[in-house]
């Protein structure tokens, strides 16, 4: 439970159940994930086709980075036509699922990626411009290198939340990350910076080979000419930087970083609020420590056996 | 007048016979009046005392002068005068010293003086000269910070504890208490 | 250390060592400093520069232990100011007669009592050692939750006086149904642990950061 899962277990769960056969059953569920992310698994029009769409807040901006062209690759023949009220639909149908258990296994995975899926885009299109500005930048000293690769790509703008958004621009020689998270009170804030030193430490330390972590409350140089970025400067907000060197954009490696980057924001105030919540308990027992060595200031009442007249007994009540 | 809030009037300020209005000076036993300049002069004669090394007799005359009747300039004066005399005298000196003032005649008093000063110093930690920041940067914090370590005013702090330490150890709860019920402050 | 062996010594004592037939608290010196030896024991076992910190902060225990044995010699006083109310004079303070000089005990600037006699009540303030921003709130965030529950606590003030981080309110009520001493001893209990409990979680929390940042950076690496 230390790491977030990047599929949504529900789904998971779920689509595993059916597609291990049975008598099928209607379903209409609606399921919710981080960041606001809402799906609903329905069987619309018969039993066996379940029919999964997702509602994402900034579909129309991972629409404008590919994420049409990412969900077409992933999801290809399996996509309809959106669901009404939400932003792209799959349907299955459980009657032509493929017979090899892998490839059931792999559909599987695949659904229940759906979130990771459509956030991937902006990602894929960043690393890919980062490949292209590599090989440019090769042909030329640093010196001498043009207008425009030096400098990088366009900032990609991703509005995931109310008030937080990742922004990725790619360089000639490293891909940028940067996290605008909010936090709501003083207590949030300290524990987060607690936690951020240590991001920012791990790499000097014990990983050499993790992205570089750079934290600020203002915004950072690359976010100087995006439009809606808050530049109050106040602390209740705080930009969270990843530089993403040319080892973690290439391969195999490529697809995991997409995957495990997207669920930072989560998992970093996920563990905030875990400490507060260990803290508390602490303080509970603490205080009922405390509690205790102020009742042994009470003196014992010794319950003494009084006796009536007649030789019965009572005890005083209270 | 009309505007005046009748319910926030204090009625017992304006009572004469009211327990608000208590003559606190009554209690008070008469005191010489002391000029700080009559301060000052004394906390020269003591300190000369001090670097002629007789730092015993330096404390018991600055504890049989308290100017009770000085002003708050007059008595921070001495105060200072006493502190350092605390100051300069050695852990192992404390008790026979405090020992030897408590059998002299009207010794008892002098260390519930004593007492008082104690907790008068105890009581004048600066606070405005020592306010950190307690973020330097704007995103650095330490945290290989331990807790604890030599705070603003520890060191003369852990003088004065001591002292207290020995002094009650001498002179019993009673000049506690004393110094909490005695309306001549120092 | 001479106080170390005598601890070591003491240590056998059961932990519910009733000195209450010793005397009354005060009385007799060596039945308090038993009962403190015993308590500050603990605190050594503490890792983290609890052994350096006892230094300093056994004279300033011992002196908070005195002073608030010699402040609360407390007795029943009706107001003079409404009949048939009685109230703890320090709080009202409608009779400047029965309000006695207060008292500092201060290690340094961050860590002192503020004792506030009167005839019938004693408000003690504390004010908690905070190093940086984390033990500040942490130490905020502690109090609040104490004095929420002041209730359950008698003697908690439900509001610490200004400038400090947590107030006790003892009336001559408590002192009769309690017993004076170990009403001392808790004050002083409470000192230790909280200071413990503040560096225990400021702790906890550096240490589970660090595993936190690792894990999540470590799939990179």
């Amino acid at each position: 439970m230390l790491l977030l899962d990047y599929q949504n277990v529900l789904i998971e769960s779920l689509l595993r159940e059916r597609f291990a056969g049975g008598a099928p059953v209607s379903i209409d569920q609606v399921v919710s994930d981080f960041d606001g992310v809402t799906f609903h698994i329905s069987t619309p029009e018969t039993k066996t086709k379940i029919l999964i769409s997702i509602a994402i807040k900034c579909f129309s901006e991972l629409v404008q980075y590919g994420a049409q062209e990412v969900l077409e690759r992933e999801y290809g023949p399996f996509s309809i036509a959106p669901e009404n009220g939400y932003d792209f639909s799959v349907q299955v149908d459980l009657e032509t699922l493929p017979d090899d258990p892998d490839a059931k296994e792999d559909l599987i995975r695949r659904i229940s990626l759906l979130k990771r899926n459509v956030m991937a885009a902006p990602f894929e299109q960043a690393f890919d411009e980062f490949k292209h500005l590599q090989e440019e930048a090769s042909k030329y000293t640093s010196e001498s290198a043009p207008q425009g690769v030096l400098e990088g790509g366009e900032v990609r703008a991703i509005h995931y939340r109310e008030e937080e958004a990742i922004y990725i621009k790619a360089s000639h020689d490293r891909v940028t990350v940067i996290f605008s998270t909010v936090f709501r009170e003083e207590t949030d804030r300290i524990f987060g910076k607690v936690f951020l030193q240590e991001f920012v430490d791990a790499r000097r330390r014990a990983i050499q080979n993790a992205p570089q972590v750079l934290f600020r409350n203002d915004p950072p140089l690359e976010l100087q000419n995006v439009p809606g970025v808050d530049r109050s400067g106040s602390n209740q907000i705080g930009y969270v930087t990843f530089v993403l060197f040319p080892r973690h954009l290439a391969g195999q490696r490529r697809a995991d970083v997409i995957s495990h980057i997207q669920t930072f924001r989560d998992y970093f105030h996920y563990h905030i609020k875990a400490s507060k919540a260990y803290i508390h308990s602490r303080m509970r027992r603490r205080t009922a420590d405390f509690l205790q060595v102020l009742n042994r200031a009470r003196p014992e009442n010794e319950e003494k056996e009084r006796k009536t007249a007649s030789g019965r007994t009572f005890r005083v009540q209270g | 007048m009309a505007t005046l809030n009748w319910r926030t009037i204090n009625v017992d300020a304006l009572d004469p016979d009211s327990p608000a209005n208590f003559d606190l000076s009554s209690l008070t036993p008469a005191v010489a009046p002391a000029s700080t300049a009559d301060v000052q002069s004394l906390a020269g004669q003591i300190r000369q005392l001090l670097r002629g090394g007789d730092s015993e007799g330096a404390l018991q005359g600055a504890l049989e002068s308290a100017p009770y009747g000085a002003d708050e300039r007059g008595k921070e004066i001495h105060l200072a005068t006493v502190i350092e005399i605390l100051q300069s005298i050695r852990q192992s000196d404390m008790s026979p010293i405090l020992s030897r003032i408590y059998s002299s005649p009207g010794g008892t008093e002098a260390l519930d003086v004593l007492m008082k000063y104690i907790y008068k110093g105890m009581s004048q930690t600066q606070t405005s000269s020592t306010t950190r920041n307690l973020t330097p940067q704007a995103t650095g914090f330490s945290q290989v910070h331990a807790r604890g370590g030599g705070e603003g005013g520890g060191q003369a702090m852990s003088v004065l504890l001591s002292w207290h330490e020995k002094l009650v150890e001498i002179a019993g709860p009673g000049s506690i208490v004393r110094v909490m019920t005695d309306r001549r402050t120092v | 250390m001479v106080c170390q062996a005598a601890s070591d010594h003491h240590w056998q004592a059961p932990p519910h060592y009733d000195s209450r037939h010793d005397g009354i608290a005060g009385g007799r010196p060596r039945t308090t400093q038993c009962a403190f030896q015993r308590t500050t024991t603990s605190s050594r076992e503490l890792p983290g520069g609890a052994f350096t910190m006892s230094q300093s902060l056994r004279p300033y225990l011992q002196c908070v232990r005195s002073s608030l044995t010699a402040a609360l010699s407390l007795s029943n006083f009706a107001s003079q100011a409404s009949e048939r109310h009685n109230v703890p004079e320090i709080e009202a303070a409608s009779s400047p007669e029965v309000i006695l000089n207060p008292l500092t005990v201060s290690r340094n600037e961050n860590e002192k009592v503020y004792i506030e006699p009167s005839i019938n009540s004693v408000r003690i303030s504390i004010k908690i050692k905070q190093a940086d921003e984390i033990e500040h709130i942490l130490v905020h965030k502690f109090t609040r939750f104490l004095t929420q529950r002041a209730e359950a606590f008698f003697i908690l003030r439900r509001k610490p006086v200004k400038g400090y981080d947590i107030s006790f309110l003892i009336t001559n009520f408590h002192t009769e149904e309690m017993l004076k001493h170990k009403l001392v001893d808790f004050i002083i209990q409470f000192m230790e642990e909280v200071d413990k409990e503040i560096s225990e979680m400021k702790l906890f929390l550096n240490a589970r950061a660090r595993f936190v940042a690792e894990s999540f950076l470590t799939p990179f690496d």
